[in-house]
C-alpha cells in the first residue's frame, strides 16, 4: 500500500448541526498553523437529518483530493457515527457526543482490526455549564480536536475570533468553550503524529470554493448580470453574486424557471452586455431550446453546468461528471459550440473569462462544466492565476458608420461576421431564429440556406485552430497514462506525487482535456502511435469522453476506471488501482 | 458604448421604419394594421429605428419581424417576454416592445407574462389576441371560445376560454390597455401610450384572423368596442372598476388605457445596487478588479 503524505480529519454530524461551518473553521485554522489544505463536503438533500460530514486534508504541499480513509473523526450524531466510523484508517481516533454509542458486532471487531480509540467528550454539558446555547458545543468539540492535533492554540483561537466579528456577543463565550475542549480529558487518544513542517507563507493564503472562484472570474471579465433558478450544486454562484452585488454592482436576479434565465440571458447579451447563467443538468435540460437560439442568431451565451449524478432529480447534493454528453449533444439541429471542463482551482477562475472571449468572439454558446466536486469544494490558493483582459469583438467606431445591415450575417471564410450591437449604427438587421439571409431577413431559399448554415457550421473549424491540445501532466515519459477531464484531474495530481515518488520506475502521467469539446487528438493520437499504455479516467459511467476520443481517433479504450456512486475519486481509488495494475 | 446619431438633427417619420421585404400575412390579416399602427406610434414618439429593439414571438405577426425598421429579434416561441425583459435591462436607452399572439403567451410562454409584469420590466408588450394558432393552421388558443370547432378539436372546444386582461390585471399591473386590429388611429393612441409608460406595458389587440377565426371579424369587434373615455366616471387608476369593466368580451367591450398605476416603479429602478447609476450594463462590460473580494477569503 502506498504511504499517504498527509493527515485527513472529517467532522461529520446531522444536516443543521453546523457542520459545514465546522470544517471551515478547522480547515482555515490548520491553514493558519501554517498547512496546505483540502475541504470535501459531503451533505443529504434536506435541511435537517440524516448525515453530513466535512473532512479536510492537510499537508505541506499542496492537496487538491481527499483521501478516502480519515485520521480522526469528529462526530456530532449517532446516525454520522456509523455511518463515517468505518472510514477510519488503521490507528484512527474518535471525539464525538454520542451517549453511549453501541456497536455492533461488526463494529467492535472493526475497532479491534484497526486499533481504531474513541473518546466521549460531554460538549454540550460543558456548552451549558458555560451558559452559553446548546450549538456552542460546536466550539468545545473543535477546542477537543485541537488539543489531539498537537497544534498551538492562538491560530484556531483567532479564526474564531473572526467567525464571529459580526457578532461580537459571541466570542468570549465560544473561546471560552474553545478552551475547555482544549484542556478536556480525552482519555486514551494521543496527539496526532504530524511529521511535515508548517510554512509561514500559508498563513495568508485564501480558502474558497470552485463556485467563489467562477464568481470572481465573472465579475473580473465584465460580467453584469447574472441570472438563474436555484439548484444545488450551482446555488451557491447564485448566493453568493448576491452577497456580494453591491460592491460590484451586477444585476443579480433569480427567476421564474431555467427558461427563463437562459432567454434573459439572450436577451441581455442581444443588446450587448455580459450575462451568465448557472445551473445543473434537470435545469440545463430546460435551457437547450435556448442554446440553439444562441447557435442560430449568433448572439453570444455562456452557461456554466454544474453536474451531479442523474438521471432526474438523481443524487442531488452529490457529485458526477456525466453531462458531457448533455452538453455536447443538447439542442436540435446542428451547430457550433464549444465545452469547457473546470478542473481545478485555477481553472475555476480562469476558464469563465475565456468562456465569454470566446463566446462573443465566435458568437456563439459556450457551455462550461463543473462538478460538485470542484463547485463546493475548499480550495487553499495563494493568489488567483488566470487573468484574460477582456475584449469585445465589435466593430469599431469608424466602422460603425460604413456598416450595411447586409453585413452581420456576412458569410465569411471563418464563419465570423461583423457584430455590432443595437443602437450602436443605423444600419439594423434582425437576430432571426428561423433561417435568414445576411441582415437577418427569413428565408427557405435552398441555396442561401447551405450557405448559412455553412457558414455557422465553419467556425467549428476556425475555432479548432485556436483551441490548445490537452496537457500531459507528470513526467513526458511515464509507464501508463490516464486520459480524463473534470475533478479527476485533481485526484491525480495528488496520487502523482505520491505514487511517482514511491515508485520512480512505474510513474504515471495525465492526458487532462479542459476543453472537451471540439475536442483536439494529436497528442493523444501520438501516445497511441507509440503504443502507450492508456486509462480512461471518469466520473462517469459511460466514460463520455472517451466516446468522443474514440470517434475522432477510432481508438477503443479496453482500460477504464470510471466511478459513478455519487462520490469523486479519492486517491485510494487511483493508488488502489495502480497497486493491482503495476505493483510488486 | 458608442451610439448611432443618425437622428440627432431630423425627426423621426414613419417611413424610417419602411422594409422592402414584402408581408406574407392573409389579405385582411389584422397584422396590417397593427404593424402600420406600431410604425406610427414610434414614430410619432420620436423613436428612432436604431434606438429601438422590436422582439417578435413565432407566430403570424412574428413573419413581420423582417418586413419593419428597426433593431429586431424573432426568437423562440411562447419566449418573447422573457428574451424581451433580459434585452430591456441590459441598455434602458434602446426602446424595447415586444409582440406575442395569444397562443404563445397563454400557452407555453404564460409563466414569462407573470414574470413580466411582477418585474415590471421596462417593455411594451403587444399581445396579438386572434382567439387560436394561425401560423399551425388554426388550432384552439387559450383565448378560443367553448364549442367553436377549430382544427383538431373536431366536436368543438372543451376547455373554458381565458379572459387575458382579467388576468393580466389580476397580476397588478402597471399598464394594462386594450385597443383592436381594426381602427388604426385607436391601436397608434393606445401604443402611444404604452411607449410613454415607465414600466411593462400590456396592450391587448383584439385581432382579426380571417383564414381561422370567423366569429370575431373587424365589423363584430367595431358593433361591440366602446373606448373607457366615453364611460361616465371611468377612471384608469382604479384596478377593481378595470376588472369588472374587463369582464366583458360580448355585448360591450371595453378598449382603451384600462388601468395605470404611475407610481409604479420599473425593474431595475427596484434594484438597490443600481439605483442612481448613470451607465447602462451595456456600457460596463470592461475588466474589473477582484483582489479586494477574494482577500475576504484569506
Amino acid at each position: 500500500m502506498s504511504k499517504l503524505d498527509r493527515i485527513s480529519i472529517k467532522i461529520c454530524g446531522e444536516s443543521g448541526q453546523g457542520i459545514n461551518s465546522i470544517g471551515e473553521v478547522v480547515a482555515r485554522a490548520l491553514k493558519k498553523s501554517g498547512f496546505y489544505t483540502f475541504g470535501y463536503r459531503e451533505y443529504p438533500s434536506l435541511i435537517k437529518g440524516g448525515y453530513a460530514s466535512v473532512q479536510i486534508d492537510f499537508s505541506d504541499h499542496p492537496v487538491n483530493a481527499s483521501s478516502r480513509e480519515t485520521d480522526v473523526l469528529v462526530c456530532f450524531s449517532r446516525v454520522a457515527f456509523h455511518a463515517y466510523l468505518p472510514m477510519l484508517r488503521t490507528g484512527g481516533q474518535v471525539i464525538h457526543t454520542v451517549q453511549m454509542p453501541q456497536l455492533s458486532e461488526e463494529e467492535q471487531q472493526l475497532v479491534i482490526d484497526k486499533k481504531i480509540r474513541i473518546a466521549y467528550v460531554g460538549a454540550y454539558e460543558i456548552a451549558q455549564e458555560i451558559g452559553g446555547r446548546s450549538i456552542m458545543a460546536n466550539s468545545v468539540m473543535v477546542g477537543a480536536l485541537w488539543q489531539l492535533t498537537g497544534l498551538v492554540f492562538p491560530p484556531l483561537e483567532d479564526v474564531v475570533r473572526g467567525e464571529f466579528s459580526t457578532k461580537p456577543d459571541y466570542i468570549e463565550p465560544n473561546i471560552k468553550c474553545l478552551k475547555k475542549g482544549f484542556d478536556s480529558n480525552l482519555e486514551g487518544l494521543s496527539p496526532l503524529v504530524i511529521n511535515f513542517p508548517p510554512d509561514e507563507k500559508r498563513k495568508t493564503d485564501a480558502l474558497l470554493t470552485g463556485n467563489h472562484l467562477v464568481s470572481l472570474g465573472a465579475v473580473a471579465c465584465g460580467v453584469r448580470a447574472y441570472f438563474a433558478y436555484p439548484m444545488t450544486p450551482s446555488s451557491s454562484i447564485l448566493s453568493y453574486m448576491a452577497d456580494i452585488y453591491k460592491e460590484t454592482g451586477m444585476l443579480v436576479k433569480q427567476l421564474d424557471d431555467e427558461i427563463s434565465v437562459a432567454q434573459m440571458a439572450i436577451g441581455a447579451m442581444f443588446m450587448g452586455t455580459r450575462a451568465l447563467v448557472a445551473t445543473s443538468g434537470g435545469g440545463f435540460d430546460l435551457m437547450t431550446e435556448s442554446v440553439t437560439l444562441s447557435a442560430m442568431t449568433e448572439t453570444p451565451f455562456v452557461c456554466i453546468l454544474a453536474q451531479r449524478p442523474g438521471p432526474a432529480t438523481g443524487l442531488p447534493t452529490w457529485t458526477a461528471a456525466s453531462d458531457l454528453n448533455l452538453a455536447v449533444y443538447s439542442g436540435h439541429g446542428e451547430f457550433t459550440r464549444l465545452v469547457i471542463a473546470l478542473s481545478d482551482s485555477k481553472s475555476a477562475y480562469s476558464v469563465v473569462q475565456k468562456a465569454f472571449d470566446i463566446a462573443e468572439k465566435y458568437q456563439m454558446p459556450v457551455i462550461v462544466l463543473t462538478e460538485k466536486q470542484i463547485a463546493e469544494s475548499l480550495f487553499q490558493l495563494d493568489d488567483m492565476e488566470g487573468f484574460f483582459d477582456v475584449k469585445r469583438h465589435l466593430e469599431n467606431d469608424d466602422r460603425l458608420k460604413t456598416l450595411v445591415s447586409t453585413d452581420r450575417f456576412k458569410i465569411t471564410e471563418s464563419g465570423i461576421s461583423p457584430r455590432w450591437l443595437p443602437g450602436q449604427a443605423d444600419a439594423t438587421y434582425v437576430g432571426n431564429s428561423d433561417e435568414h439571409l445576411t441582415d437577418g431577413t427569413l428565408t427557405e431559399d435552398a441555396q442561401t440556406s447551405l450557405a448559412m448554415q455553412s457558414k455557422r457550421l465553419r467556425k467549428l473549424e476556425t475555432l479548432l485552430l485556436e483551441l490548445p491540445e490537452p496537457e500531459l501532466i507528470g513526467p513526458q515519459n511515464a509507464k501508463l497514462t490516464f486520459v480524463g477531464w473534470g475533478s479527476v484531474k485533481n485526484t491525480i495530481d495528488d496520487v502523482i506525487a505520491i505514487w511517482n515518488e514511491q515508485h520512480p520506475k512505474k510513474s504515471i502521467n495525465f492526458l487532462h482535456y479542459e476543453y472537451v469539446y471540439p475536442v483536439k487528438v494529436e497528442k493523444l493520437k501520438e501516445l497511441i502511435r507509440r503504443k502507450q499504455s492508456l486509462v480512461l479516467l471518469e466520473n462517469n459511467a459511460f466514460g463520455q469522453l472517451g466516446g468522443l476520443l474514440t470517434q475522432q481517433t477510432g481508438y477503443l479504450f479496453s482500460d477504464k476506471l470510471l466511478k459513478f456512486d455519487g462520490r469523486p475519486f479519492f486517491i485510494e481509488d487511483v493508488l488502489n488501482y495502480l497497486e493491482g495494475r503495476l505493483g510488486d | 458604448m458608442s451610439n448611432c446619431n443618425c437622428h440627432s438633427q431630423s425627426d423621426v417619420h414613419f417611413g424610417d421604419y419602411f422594409s422592402e421585404n414584402i408581408y406574407t400575412w392573409c389579405t385582411n390579416c389584422g397584422n396590417y394594421g397593427i404593424a402600420a399602427a406600431v410604425k406610427r406610434a414610434l414614430a410619432a414618439q420620436k423613436i428612432a429605428p436604431c434606438q429601438t429593439l422590436l422582439c417578435f414571438d413565432i407566430g403570424c405577426h412574428g413573419n413581420g419581424s423582417d418586413k419593419i425598421g428597426g433593431y429586431r429579434f424573432h426568437g423562440l416561441h411562447g419566449r418573447v417576454i422573457a428574451f424581451a425583459c433580459g434585452a430591456s435591462v441590459a441598455n434602458r436607452k434602446i426602446k424595447v416592445v415586444a409582440f406575442g399572439g395569444d397562443g404563445g403567451t397563454l400557452g407555453e410562454g404564460v409563466g414569462h407574462l407573470i414574470a413580466g409584469i411582477r418585474g415590471n420590466y421596462e417593455v411594451m408588450f403587444v399581445f396579438h389576441n386572434n382567439l387560436n394558432y394561425g401560423l399551425t393552421q388554426g388550432q384552439a388558443s387559450a383565448t378560443t371560445k367553448v364549442g367553436v370547432k377549430m382544427n383538431s378539436s373536431p366536436d368543438g372546444v372543451t376547455s373554458d376560454p381565458l379572459n387575458a386582461m382579467k388576468f393580466v390585471l389580476s397580476l397588478n399591473p402597471s399598464f394594462a390597455a386594450r385597443t383592436f386590429s381594426g381602427d388604426i388611429k385607436h391601436m397608434t393612441e393606445t401604443f402611444e401610450a404604452g411607449l410613454k409608460h415607465k414600466g411593462f406595458s400590456f396592450i391587448e389587440v383584439l385581432q382579426s384572423c380571417p383564414t381561422y377565426n370567423h366569429m370575431t371579424p373587424h365589423e363584430w369587434y367595431q358593433e361591440r368596442v366602446k373606448d373607457v373615455s366615453e364611460i361616465k366616471n371611468y377612471k384608469s387608476n382604479d384596478l377593481s372598476a378595470a376588472l369588472e369593466i374587463a369582464d366583458d368580451l360580448e355585448k360591450q367591450i371595453a378598449i382603451g388605457v384600462l388601468y395605470q398605476n404611475l407610481k409604479a416603479i420599473p425593474f431595475m429602478d427596484r434594484q438597490a445596487n443600481r439605483v442612481g447609476k448613470k451607465t447602462q450594463l451595456v456600457d460596463e462590460v470592461k475588466n474589473i478588479g477582484v483582489s479586494k473580494l477574494f482577500d475576504a477569503f484569506r
